[in-house]
Parts: C-alpha cells; sequence; structure tokens
C-alpha cells in the first residue's frame, strides 16, 4: 500500500461564517477540506476555511505548491475564502481548478466573478499563481495514483459530490446534497421515522465502502420540515446513506449557522444512535476544525 | 429631585478618583490533563510551554506505565493560542471523543484516548 491519505477539516460550518464562542469547538469556517497524499494536495471547497489553510501551507515552507481545488458548487460560503488563499498570490503555485464537464469553464469564470472590483478590491488577473482549468471525463480523473470520480447531487443550482480512491481507499466528499428528495420508499419512511430510509442505488454505490464519507448533514428531523428545498439533509439519512453503503466513518459536515456547538453534540448523538439500533458499527461524529485523519 | 434609595442617588455617592489597575496572576489558567482511567490514575498534569511527550517511556514528559502506549505516543503542541495533539506513529493509535485522530485541536473537555489510558483536556480553570 502506497503513503496515507490525510484529511483534514479547515472549514466545516454550513451558508455563513459563525465565529463566536457558541461555535468554538465545530468551528465557525465554512466548507474546506484538505486531503493530502504526500506531496499532493487535494481542496474540497473553498469556504472561508480555505483562508486557514493557505495560512498553513505557508507555514509548511514548501518552495512550490501544487494544488487541485474540487468545489462542490459556487454558492457564496464554498467560495469565499478563495480571495484570501494566500497561495494563489504566489508566481510559484500552481492550481488546478477541475470542471465537472468537457469544455466548461464555470468554475473559474465564478471564481474570477467575485473578485470583480464591485466586490473585492484585488482582481483575479492579479493573481500571481498559474491558474488552470482540467475537466472530468465521463465522471471520472486520475490525478497521479489518485482517481477521482464526481456525482450531480440534489442542490438548487446544482451540487456534486467528489471520491478519491487510491489502493483500495477512498474519501467521499459529499456536502450540499438534499437526500432527503432521493429517499426511495418516502411513504414507508414518512409513516416510520425508524425505517431505513433507502437511498438510490447509484448515490450508495458511489459512497460504497468509503473510509470516511463527509457528508452533508445540516438538519435536525425537527428542523427539516421548515427547510425541504433548501438543498440540504437531515443527518438521520445522511447515517442511513452511510449504513447502506458500507461506509467506516461519517462525518455530519456543514453544520447549520444557528447551531451551537451542543446542538451539533445532539445531532451527532441522535444520529449514532440510530446506527446503533440498527446495530451498525459506522463511527458518526461531528466534522470539526482541526481534526485530521489518517487513512491506511 | 432624585428617587429617595433609587439609582440616581447611587450615582450621586459614588466617588469619582482614579482607578488603579490590578494585576492578575493568571498562572492557575495553565492547561491541564486529567487522567481519569489507566496506570496512574487518577492524576493532574498541567501543560508546559512547550511540547508534551505522552508515552511509556521515561523520558516522556507524561510518562505512564501501560503497555499499550508507544514510546513516544502523542504530542500536545502550544501553537498560539490553541492546543493541538499529534499522533507520533503509535501503534495503537489516539482516539479523541472516540475518533481516531492524526492531529486535532484541542478544546476544553476533550476525552483522549490512547490504549487503556484516558485523559481529559482541560483548557483552564483548575
Amino acid at each position: 500500500m502506497s503513503e496515507p491519505l490525510f484529511v483534514r477539516f479547515w472549514g466545516t460550518r454550513g451558508s455563513i461564517p459563525t465565529p463566536g464562542h457558541k461555535t468554538r469547538r465545530y468551528g465557525g469556517n465554512t466548507s474546506c477540506v484538505e486531503i493530502r497524499l504526500g506531496d499532493m494536495l487535494f481542496v474540497c471547497d473553498g469556504g472561508t476555511g480555505l483562508r486557514e489553510l493557505g495560512l498553513d501551507l505557508i507555514q509548511r515552507g514548501r518552495p512550490r505548491l501544487e494544488a487541485h481545488l474540487f468545489f462542490s458548487h459556487m454558492h457564496w460560503d464554498h467560495i469565499q475564502g478563495f480571495p484570501f488563499f494566500v497561495p494563489a498570490y504566489a508566481p510559484s503555485s500552481d492550481l488546478y481548478v477541475y470542471e465537472v464537464a468537457a469544455g466548461e469553464d464555470r468554475v473559474q469564470r465564478l471564481l474570477h466573478g467575485q473578485m470583480r472590483s464591485e466586490y473585492f478590491p484585488v482582481t483575479f488577473a492579479d493573481l500571481g499563481a498559474r491558474i488552470l482549468g482540467r475537466h472530468f471525463e465521463a465522471g471520472r480523473i486520475g490525478i497521479g495514483p489518485m482517481t477521482v470520480r464526481c456525482l450531480e447531487q440534489t442542490h438548487p443550482g446544482r451540487s456534486f459530490a467528489y471520491s478519491f480512491e487510491l489502493d483500495g481507499r477512498k474519501v467521499v466528499y459529499a456536502t450540499d446534497s438534499e437526500l432527503d428528495f432521493l429517499i426511495q420508499n418516502r411513504d414507508a419512511a414518512d409513516r416510520d421515522p425508524e425505517a431505513l430510509r433507502r437511498l438510490p442505488d447509484e448515490l450508495v454505490a458511489f459512497v460504497a465502502d468509503a473510509d470516511l464519507l463527509i457528508a452533508d448533514g445540516q438538519y435536525t428531523e425537527e428542523e427539516y420540515p421548515k427547510k425541504v428545498g433548501w438543498g440540504h439533509a437531515r443527518a438521520n439519512t445522511v447515517a442511513d446513506l452511510a449504513r447502506q453503503a458500507g461506509v467506516k466513518q461519517c462525518a455530519l459536515f456543514h453544520h447549520d449557522p444557528m447551531h451551537s456547538d451542543e446542538l451539533v453534540d445532539d445531532k451527532v448523538r441522535l444520529a449514532k444512535e440510530r446506527l446503533e439500533r440498527a446495530a451498525n458499527d459506522c463511527i458518526v461524529f461531528g466534522a470539526r476544525e482541526g481534526l485530521e485523519i489518517k487513512i491506511g | 429631585m432624585g428617587n429617595p434609595g433609587g439609582e440616581e442617588d447611587d450615582l450621586d455617592s459614588t466617588v469619582a478618583g482614579d482607578v488603579s489597575l490590578v494585576a492578575v496572576d493568571k498562572t492557575h489558567r495553565t492547561p491541564w490533563l486529567e487522567q481519569v482511567r489507566g496506570p496512574g490514575a487518577p492524576r493532574e498534569f498541567s501543560l508546559g510551554p512547550g511540547e508534551t511527550i505522552v508515552g511509556r517511556s521515561n523520558q516522556a514528559t507524561l510518562h505512564i506505565d501501560s503497555a499499550l502506549l508507544s514510546r513516544r505516543h502523542v504530542a500536545i503542541k502550544k501553537n498560539g493560542p490553541e492546543h493541538r495533539l499529534h499522533d507520533l506513529d503509535s501503534a495503537n493509535g489516539v482516539y479523541v471523543n472516540g475518533v481516531k485522530a492524526h492531529s486535532a485541536v484541542l478544546h476544553d473537555g476533550d476525552t483522549l484516548q490512547i490504549g487503556d489510558v484516558v485523559l481529559v483536556f482541560h483548557e483552564a480553570g483548575r
């Protein structure tokens, strides 16, 4: 087996940054996850956590940075850190930005757009790094020894999940997805809250046997009915996806900005208990800033 | 006219004067580990300003005589205002609140399990 994968959370909050004492443990920065394999750096989303990652990369002192950036989608909370990503200003950096379809330049265009002078004082053209577009082909791309796949999710304006696969190891990043829209046995699941919420085969196969699933589990059961159509999932539905897909560890991600650390604790506990009642041994936890996990 | 016994009277009776700032000794606010399980428990260990190594070695800053611990099992380093834990490629790993972690920023009340040893991290206030 090749060298280990490291996954580190830099931003775990959804929708808007939430600094303050109520969110200290899980953190207030929006979505950003680092996946590292030796010198290879993969970054999932550029929420405000990306700023912290950039500063840390500078501290690591690598003379030249090559990073592969994957955006689930381009809503504010997933791109706002990019203009503050210090390595993007260094001529020695190469940043590869991935588009899900051949010929698209949507990601680069929108990163460019958020740096127009109406929004930000420095323009995209002023960034020193080489920023290069790359494209998935038929939902897949190889980057060195890593295979990355993408899958469209259910979210207003579209979003994509990514799986990172290497030597039988797999990390899936799947945020901003309203899994509850995809429940196949909706009537039965509505009648019986304990019933397994069956999710589509394609999604289950995409996530299957992941060592780590990082998934949007923003809402509790009580909150969700008022948020239908907003593009986010119930934590318990994520737990059911993890169960169906044989996931080993599941990080509930994209915490609601209204949730204090204690409320996130409660949400995680309920998802854990749901899996325990189903005699499933997946480890469920709340993604929190600063936590780094080694895979393999 | 003021309200007898009311707020205005209180204000009127306040003596105006220089306030001398008082230096507060904060040394008691050093973060610390509480060992609640495993050989040597219960005990407490203050974290110094440098790196703390927890392990089975006699040279470890916090030496714990357990066969389930590596000689140098984890390091806890102060990094600005926060403390960060690093697994030192130990044989049995470290679990932070039940999650096997390679590294983690620690917060008050976090439980660290290494082998048969359970430690609780306290930011301050002993």
